[in-house]
């Protein structure tokens, strides 16, 4: 039988609670990259439309919101059913939708934002989401979203017309990129 | 007092339950892979305690194909997570019975 003292029980127990940790960000991790690819190749396509049409911006934007809630659903779908785990409910869904009324309302009916202001406030009112979450779930998150919000304040003092398509590849090509870190990491 | 599980005391395979634990008990377990990482070890030192694991009765493998590439799957058991809770609270008891000595 083995004996150990407290010392070395207190060790054994704090490598438990180190590995729980791994295990838990890791499955984080892997559901959340799947998610950045998803919403990234959307806002990439939605900021392209914006730059070749802007006409159509608009529309684009909605059905990027429609797709990407569409896409989380499925994609946490499957996650529940390969690993148990729920991610996504109504209370989420909610959430979700009452962030999005708040950054509408925000952009929209008080602030009278620009199209150029309105392509810069979003990104950064997500990525600020982002970057809070990372403070608990993982750094890699907290690097993805202040990276994406400077690039994105350079893009809106220093980018002229093009100001859109560098958003396609800061927002977008920064969210799938982010999501394939994650994947490795 | 409960006796530690010699089995599940070992700290690598300690690790390997832990990261089982983990999961939920309706989740499909982890990749070697990704146990490789999660502990650090190499693959041959891994693989030897996991099939000690095994032969306890602690963790399933699961070996398939995903395309052309081979998938090792580990998962724990019924017994190896009451084998995990039972060793947990006997290093609680340790150091609970620790702090009441005078």
């Amino acid at each position: 039988m083995t004996s150990i003292d407290s010392r070395e029980a207190a060790s054994a127990l704090s490598d438990i609670d180190s590995i729980v940790h791994r295990v838990r960000q890791s499955r984080i991790y892997d559901l959340t990259s799947l998610m950045l690819i998803l919403w990234g190749a959307l806002t990439f396509a939605g900021y392209l439309v914006t730059y070749l049409s802007p006409r159509h911006a608009g529309y684009a934007w909605i059905a990027v919101y429609v797709t990407g809630t569409v896409g989380w659903a499925l994609i946490s779908a499957s996650n529940r059913a390969r690993s148990g785990i729920r991610s996504f409910d109504i209370r989420i869904l909610a959430a979700f939708l009452l962030f999005v009324a708040f950054g509408i309302f925000s952009s929209v009916w008080l602030g009278h934002f620009t199209p150029r202001q309105m392509g810069t406030f979003w990104p950064i009112y997500f990525m600020l989401v982002y970057t809070i979450a990372g403070l608990w779930v993982g750094q890699a998150f907290v690097a993805i979203g202040l990276s994406i919000i400077a690039l994105t304040l350079v893009g809106y003092f220093y980018i002229g017309e093009a100001f859109p398509l560098w958003m396609a590849f800061v927002n977008g090509g920064g969210l799938i990129l982010g999501g394939l870190w994650m994947r490795r990491s | 007092m409960a006796e530690l599980d010699d089995i599940i005391h070992q700290p690598l395979r300690l690790k390997i339950m832990a990261a089982l634990n983990a999961l939920p008990a309706a989740a499909s377990g982890l990749e070697f892979s990704r146990l490789k990482k999660l502990t650090g070890a190499t693959d041959g030192n891994l693989g030897a305690h996991i099939e000690t694991l095994a032969k306890a009765g602690y963790v399933a493998v699961e070996k398939a194909f995903v395309g052309k590439k081979p998938q090792t799957t580990v998962t724990a058991t019924a017994a190896g997570r009451g084998a995990f809770a039972r060793h947990v609270a006997t290093l609680q008891e340790i150091i609970a019975a620790s702090a009441r000595q005078p």
